[in-house]
């Protein structure tokens, strides 16, 4: 008698390809996702400091990324704030403003999360410590005391 | 003639074998790709802002770490590591020790961080990581512009 489980007439198991087909597709759709999982807003011409100690990205809150390039040629930074460049960081203070103030909005309709703003620094690894500083000081003009350094685990 | 992958009325069947095939490429491709993500981490800071006037201010020791614009790393203005070096061992080792300490005397480890104008950011970086290594928070970032 043939066996439910796809046993032949001998007795002996058969090879499934089907079983095997579904598998792979969930463990393949699996990678994949991981892969894609990070989608990010960012900047791409910035090349992130290395930090292996640092924490994982903590998405639940509002924040506003300011991406701080370094332009090594012309020697100069610039501030990548919402797809708009700044040269200086004093004009990234009404920007920031606008983006708390709004931040503090989506906030208040979501109970139970951290309120607080905070601002993403995302600094090239090469720009003098100065221009980050600058973004910082734009931050606690616009009143978000709360500030990250984005890093990356390894090159 | 009976074709090699044709059913007998002349129509293709389904071939599950390259199917598998391919579908095994595209798995171990993406199995390889996922050991070289680069994922973004963070690290936190607090700017230091009006403190709550209900509660006493405790006074404690400050650690202060300066950075020079050649990279070289200071503690309490004893040099650090070589300038060159990112993981900073020495400097880490003594943090775990500082903060080991503080917490034996349930003091909390306040550390600031003097970056040079002109050092490198990533040098800031690698201090704010040796700071996480040692689970030290309280960490404000200064930068010396003269």
């Amino acid at each position: 008698m043939a066996g439910g489980g796809g046993g032949l007439e001998k007795g002996e198991p058969d090879f499934q390809i089907a079983p095997m087909v579904d598998v792979l597709l969930v463990i393949l759709i699996f990678f994949m996702v991981i892969t894609s999982a990070q989608v990010l807003n960012i900047d791409k011409s910035i090349k992130l400091p290395i930090a292996p100690d640092a924490a994982k990205k903590d998405d639940s809150r509002s924040e506003a990324i300011v991406n701080v390039r370094w332009d090594a040629a012309a020697n100069r930074s610039a501030y990548n704030f919402q797809d708009k460049l700044y040269y200086k960081g004093s004009e990234l203070v009404g920007p920031i403003k606008a983006a708390k103030a709004y931040g503090d909005r989506i906030a208040a309709t979501k109970p139970g999360q951290n309120p607080e703003f905070r601002i993403v620094i995302r600094g090239d690894r090469d720009v003098p410590a100065l221009f980050v500083s600058q973004a910082m000081n734009a931050a606690a003009e616009a009143g978000v005391s709360d500030i990250s350094f984005s890093t990356v685990n390894h090159d | 003639m009976k074709s090699f992958a044709a059913d007998d009325d002349g129509t293709m069947g389904f071939q599950i074998a390259p199917m598998v095939d391919v579908v095994f490429v595209i798995m171990l491709f993406f199995m390889v790709m996922a050991g070289a993500v680069k994922v973004e981490n963070e690290l936190s800071t607090r700017l230091p802002g009006s403190a709550e006037s209900s509660s006493a201010a405790e006074f404690t020791d400050e650690t202060i770490i300066a950075i020079s614009d050649e990279g070289e790393v200071s503690l309490n203005e004893e040099p650090f590591d070589t300038p060159t070096s990112a993981d900073l061992p020495q400097l880490r080792s003594t943090l775990m020790r500082l903060k080991e300490n503080a917490d034996n005397a349930k003091q909390p480890v306040v550390v600031t961080i003097v970056s040079d104008a002109h050092a490198k950011y990533s040098r800031t970086i690698d201090v704010l990581n040796a700071l996480a290594a040692a689970k030290i928070t309280n960490v404000t970032f200064n930068v010396d512009e003269e």
